[in-house]
């Protein structure tokens, strides 16, 4: 069953702090995980589903998933000198590729795919001890042409259903966002008018609007990491949102978001 | 698309080396040490070395780099050239 629902950002800087970042800034971002560690401890899940968009990290050129489930015992990331590894719940992580295949969503899996800063920065604040199996969910966001935002609201339907119908507790966690730029010219000044309208959406309960955005627009507002948020959207319906924080730095709308859903 | 865009065939092997000095510890630490040898062995072209070597990104994207490989090759790099202060507060 579906027990929880959260999206949140992932940037680097929150994690490794450099003298760029604005430190209060940083703190009350921290601050708003640190709600969801607690969150995440009171609704003492068995599994945490994340979906996240790679950072052309586990998937090169060699091969691009628009979709993909890591299944295997456990999975391992590294960034500079932050060292990461995670159990997988690999029944859960198998029970969704069978389940998802059958459906027709004709999903890639890997059993050796390195984790993207992606999953764990925000699970670097967030993860109980000790620490709950992930199954982690991939969203291509990064390598066009990407999954179209109805083709990931459509998956996220069936990851509610499909989760719905199994007897473990399952969070699920959308990594990614808000509007940003990297690599271009826009690095320095963000949509964050776009971030505030698609917050009152959502708190508004009206986040299947979000489907029918195209991949034109996620590109022109920074915002073509939303495609892992809009997939969870798909399984959370029309609960409304409640905004933990939203900060918008020089470089990126960060947001922490929990869908409290009615659990039955 | 106006800030990502499909990455084109003919520079798969620009952005290659680019993912490896993202995510290829010992491919950074052979660039750091050689940069033309180990461009040599990624087989980039003369143009694309050129750009790389002068940290163009606007060249490096005009010739089909990925922007976001752009902007994190440089950054590892930088993170081990540079005494950049991390955790800062």
């Amino acid at each position: 069953m579906l027990v929880g629902a959260f999206a949140c950002a992932h940037t680097p800087q929150l994690l490794a702090r450099p003298e760029t970042e604005d430190r209060e800034l940083v703190l009350r971002v921290h601050a708003a995980f640190a709600r969801v560690k607690r969150r995440l401890e009171a609704l003492r899940p068995d599994a945490i589903a994340m979906i996240a968009g790679d950072h052309i990290e586990a998937f090169f050129l060699s091969a691009v998933p628009a979709l993909a489930v890591y299944v295997g015992t456990e999975c391992a990331g590294t960034f500079g000198r932050y060292r990461y590894r995670f159990p997988i719940h690999e029944p859960l992580a198998r029970a969704l590729v069978e389940a998802g295949i059958e459906r027709g969503f004709d999903l890639v899996y890997t059993q050796d795919a390195p984790l993207d800063y992606a999953f764990y920065v925000p699970l670097h604040f967030t993860m109980p001890e000790p620490s709950v199996p992930l199954v982690p969910l991939h969203v291509n966001v990064y390598l066009p042409p990407q999954p179209t935002p109805k083709r990931c609201y459509e998956w996220g339907r069936a990851l509610g259903e499909i989760l719905g119908s199994r007897s473990e507790r399952v969070v699920l966690m959308a990594s990614g966002g808000m509007s940003h730029f990297p690599g271009t010219d826009r690095y320095a000044s963000p949509e964050f008018d776009y971030d505030r309208r698609l917050l009152d959406l959502l708190s508004a309960g009206r986040s299947r609007e979000l489907a029918a955005v195209t991949a034109e627009e996620l590109d022109r507002a920074g915002n073509i990491e939303l495609r892992t948020w809009i997939t969870l959207l798909g399984a959370v319906g029309d609960a409304k949102a409640d905004v933990y924080c939203y900060e918008p730095s020089w470089h990126h709308g960060n947001a922490v978001v929990e869908w409290p859903l009615a659990i039955t | 698309m106006v800030h990502y865009r499909f990455p084109p065939a003919s520079a798969y092997r620009l952005n290659r080396c680019l993912f490896a000095l993202k995510s290829d510890d010992a491919f950074r630490s052979r660039f750091r040490a050689d940069a033309r040898a180990a461009m040599r062995e990624m087989e980039l072209d003369d143009a694309d070395a050129a750009a790389l070597l002068r940290g163009e990104r606007d060249a490096l994207v005009a010739r089909g780099a990925h922007p976001y490989l752009v902007f994190m090759a440089d950054l590892r790099l930088r993170m081990e050239r540079e005494a950049v202060t991390f955790e800062y507060f």
